[in-house]
């Protein structure tokens, strides 16, 4: 038997065998991919739409199934939001792996034609075919000069007006005045409804008026075209309607759900809303009483509805494309668009559909509703439609909450959407210039860390000092503090914002019991509010972290010195500063700069909470890079930003070692 | 000294309501039953105590398999890491003090980034690997998260056994895997335990990286399914059954915490001490 090696260099030879198992292993880990799990995969296609109330996709799934067997299709329900679902859809086609069934809003259709991520269908649907639909629904399924998208159901912005207490609809702004004055009466009774919460609705209510007072966002060469007269007396009048209270000022908070409950209630005269408002209201009282028309207009302009609606197209990584377009032709059949109709009140695309006996006998508006709808415009087609449609959403909210007046938001929408434009073809250092949005998040970076990150310290402070205290219970007041430490940002935001929930929230009630506040406040959708919510929401978070830390340092200070603190002692105040802060320092340096780099690096809580609404005024830098990379396909400039936003964020906290140690020398 | 005493507890009593109350609040949300939720005035307790949502949370939507995600995604990676984290906090342990504090103030410096500052590289590099929907490519990532972190508390942890330990199994015949097998880790079992859990806690609360690296619902995180949970109609947001699914995905966090509480703060209290 040899004598094993003594001594701890034996150990480190040996010890080199553990650190290569663990490269070897990770190494290992790396390259064994988990086996696909792909069972079947010809004839598996996914498509992704709301919640499918009332059964109508199962049923044409069904259908389908009975006629082909040998495909199967799975309808995946996302959630209800139009922008999240779109989110969905950009995920899985950036992730490589794509829901083969693309079912798109109108607006998604050039972006994702842009993205390459489409499959064109020209050969499947050539023009014959494309005859038997509406001619705008056509329009918007070309980008460039292929078809990528085959229209399912349409959609049309259009004018409820109560038949029953007005004599005729108004048609111009002018008599739309009129009818205000004369047969409103607020607050029981307002003029009108829209949706004004900052959201791809409000462009769809904002284009109607700017068509409306004759002007265009962009021409046919794609210049910038809302600088000009009509978009500021588009804007001016929107805002003229809330400020002359004929429609509440709520609507900022409303998107289509909410401006419908207000007007089948009664609560106002007319309601911009799509046409699947009409098959609800018919099973309202207001059954009988409530006529469409096209939105109103300038006197001597043109009246539009901007046209929405869903179809679909395929991805380009769909791996059976005939499987996919045996679906595509089927749900845009006439047999499938009638199951749309009946099952869930969809408005067919297909001109016939619109004299078909069975859906007039149930929908007569259809006959009205043919009209508005060739009149309808689709959005501008544009493959940078997202950033242009968040661009618009972001100043016509700010100018209905009043943050902005409609000159200046005509002129910032302008230049903001130019410089997206423009700044794509500049280098990334020159974009820097040009970008607003990059302006306006950092900005709303550095006030929400310099609102929460002090308020953090004061009370993380607060609360070392007196848990590091003897006391009973005190283990119990040490959990408590934990508690938040502990939670998940994202989830517990969920529950922040509906504490703050106007008027079923909590915050409000309790203020309003204790009689700070009058009346409920709409915390989320002000600006001041939701950067209060945000701060508030962190503040709490994170203010633990700030504890524990100190609570350390606390822990290193002898206890001579901690007993001298009892709460009895004299002079603890200039024992405080002249024993503990210096003590405490290396702890508080440590935890300021950690928190410095967290809270302006703030994601979840700002994306769940207030997804940087309202009008941006709490989007941070994090959200906005977020953005570039998975919603405005600029992973590039992303990671320009990211870069450059990480080596201040190295050179601030060097700053910060840097003061700190010369005042910790000083004392 | 009465009167301050009944402030001091005053004090202490309005921090705890503070630290509790949003979690409170959620639990009574998720026991009202759908109407009361909706109902003005606002009712502090609930009158009748339903656990509808609770059981619509499971059978109306896929609640259980985002549980089941992130039971693999955050088990897996908290595994990895303690496992990694012990080898490297063992390899620490045996170098000098000064040197062992530099070499860990390097990993620390690493995981100060927060990690919207990371998600793009990330998936950027997941993407290539075709990781994306994948578990791995969640474990990965949290491995390398959290790793610095449980470096740091097993390094603490370790160094508080004795040198002589080792230098005894080493004329024992032990090889050096065998100590840190046999007789390190499980000496240290508690800071084992308060690592595991705090890492795993950690990858259960991620968001940022899971929101992205997962983008099919099928793959959804607990945090992020409730993130994008939604009504059938956008005014009809189902704030019952989200209420429902805070409480279960913060109520396991809160009874973990509870029983280990005075280990963690020792923990992270301790190894803050020597960093």
């Amino acid at each position: 038997m040899r004598e094993p090696v003594a001594g701890i260099s034996g150990i480190r030879t040996r010890g080199d065998l553990s650190m290569k198992t663990l490269i070897l292993g990770s190494i290992i880990l790396l390259f064994i991919p988990f086996l696909p799990l792909s069972a079947n995969a010809q004839q598996f296609l996914r498509m992704v739409g709301p919640e499918d109330v009332g059964g109508a996709w199962g049923e044409v799934i069904s259908r389908f199934h009975a006629q082909h067997p040998d495909i199967k299709v799975d309808y995946i329900s996302g959630p209800w939001s139009t922008d999240e679902r779109q989110n969905m859809y950009i995920r899985s086609f950036l992730g490589g792996d794509a829901f083969e069934l693309v079912y798109m809003d109108v607006a998604w259709t050039a972006k994702f034609a842009a993205q390459g991520w489409l499959l064109p269908l020209d050969k499947w649907f050539p023009p014959e075919k494309r005859e038997a639909f509406l001619p705008a629904d056509i329009e918007a399924g070309f980008y460039g000069d292929h078809f990528y998208r085959v229209p399912v159901r349409t959609d049309v912005g259009v004018l409820y007006y109560r038949k029953d207490l007005m004599p005729y609809p108004p048609r111009t702004w002018e008599e739309f005045e009129a009818v205000c004055r004369q047969y409103a009466d607020p607050p029981g009774r307002y003029c009108i409804v829209f949706q004004g919460m900052q959201y791809e609705g409000l462009v769809c209510n904002y284009l109607e008026y700017l068509w409306g007072a004759g002007g265009s966002p962009l021409d046919r060469d794609q210049n910038v075209l809302l600088d000009k007269a009509e978009n500021v007396s588009a804007l001016s009048f929107m805002k003229k309607v809330i400020d002359a209270g004929w429609a509440p000022r709520s609507v900022i908070t409303f998107q289509e759900q909410q401006t419908l409950e207000f007007f089948e209630q009664g609560k106002a005269l007319m309601m911009r809303n799509w046409p699947y408002a009409w098959t609800v209201l018919s099973r309202s009282p207001l059954e009988r009483k409530v006529g469409i028309v096209p939105f109103i207009h300038q006197t001597g302009k043109e009246p539009a509805g901007t046209l929405g609606g869903w179809g679909l197209g395929m991805a380009r990584t769909a791996k059976s494309p005939e499987a996919a377009w045996r679906f595509i032709e089927f749900a845009s059949s006439s047999e499938a668009q009638k199951i749309l109709h009946f099952r869930r009140g969809a408005v067919p695309t297909r001109r016939s559909l619109f004299q078909d006996e069975e859906i007039l006998k149930e929908s007569p508006h259809y006959r009205d509703l043919y009209e508005v709808l060739l009149k309808a415009r689709p959005r501008p087609v544009h493959a940078e439609y997202p950033r242009i449609s968040s661009i618009l959403q972001k100043h016509v909210s700010a100018v209905l909450v009043g943050i902005e007046s409609p000159r200046d938001a005509a002129l910032r929408m302008d230049q903001s959407i130019e410089g997206v434009l423009k700044g794509k073809r500049r280098s990334w250092p020159g974009r820097l210039f040009l970008d607003y949005d990059l302006q306006k998040t950092l900005l709303n970076t550095l006030i929400f860390t310099a609102v929460s990150v002090p308020f953090e310290f004061l009370l993380g402070l607060v609360f070392a000092l007196l848990i590091n205290l003897p006391f009973r219970g005190r283990s119990l007041g040490r959990l408590a503090m934990l508690v938040p430490w502990a939670l998940p940002t994202a989830v517990m935001a969920m529950a922040w914002q509906w504490m703050f929930n106007n008027p079923f929230g909590v915050v409000n009630d309790l203020l309003v019991r204790i009689g700070l506040l009058r009346e409920p406040l709409d915390w989320l959708s002000t600006p001041e509010g939701a950067m209060f919510c945000a701060a508030f929401a962190d503040v709490w978070k994170t203010t633990p972290f700030v504890t524990i830390i100190l609570l350390a340092g606390l822990q290193t200070i002898p206890g001579a010195l901690r007993e001298s603190l009892t709460i009895d002692s004299a002079g603890k105040i200039a024992m405080f500063f002249h024993l503990y802060l210096p003590l405490l320092m290396p702890f508080i340096r440590v935890a300021f700069i950690f928190r410095i780099i967290h809270a302006a690096g703030i994601f979840d809580l700002m994306w769940v909470l207030t997804k940087g609404g309202p009008a941006d005024t709490t989007r941070t830098l994090s959200l906005y890079i977020y953005d570039l990379a998975f919603r405005y396909d600029e992973v590039g400039y992303g990671l320009f930003l990211t870069g450059l936003f990480m080596i201040c964020l190295i050179l601030v906290s060097l700053l910060i070692v840097r003061l700190t140690t010369l005042q910790y020398e000083r004392i | 000294m009465k009167v301050k005493k009944i402030l001091f507890y005053l004090l202490i009593g309005s921090i705890f309501l503070y630290c509790l109350f949003p979690f409170a609040w959620t639990l009574q949300t998720a026991l009202k039953p759908a109407e009361e939720v909706f109902r003005l005035p606002v009712s502090y307790f609930p009158e009748t105590v339903s656990l509808q949502n609770l059981g619509d949370v499971f059978t109306r939507r896929p609640f259980g398999r985002y549980v089941l995600n992130s039971l693999i995604a955050g088990g897996a990676a908290t595994v990895l890491t303690v496992w990694a984290a012990s080898i490297l906090a063992f390899r620490l342990r045996a170098m000098d003090l000064r040197r062992a504090m530099r070499i860990q103030r390097w990993f620390l410096a690493g995981a100060i980034l927060p990690p919207a500052l990371l998600v793009i590289p990330v998936f950027i590099v997941m993407k290539q690997l075709a990781l994306v929907n994948n578990y791995l490519s969640l474990i990965l990532s949290y491995t390398a998260l959290n790793l610095p972190f449980a470096l740091w508390m097993l390094h603490a942890a370790f160094r508080k056994l004795p040198r002589e330990l080792d230098e005894a199994a080493v004329l024992d015949g032990f090889s050096s895997s065998a100590i840190l097998y046999r007789i390190i880790l499980p000496l240290s079992r508690p800071s084992l335990a308060v690592t595991a859990v705090l890492v795993f806690i950690f990858c259960w609360n991620e968001f940022i990286l899971s929101l992205t690296l997962m983008p099919s619902q099928a793959m959804y995180t607990v945090p992020v399914g409730i993130a994008l949970l939604s009504g059938a109609s956008v005014y009809e947001i189902p704030w019952g059954e989200i209420n429902a699914a805070v409480a279960l995905t913060t109520i396991p966090i809160i009874l973990v915490i509870a029983a280990l509480q005075r280990w963690i703060i020792e923990g992270l209290t301790s190894g803050a001490v020597k960093g």
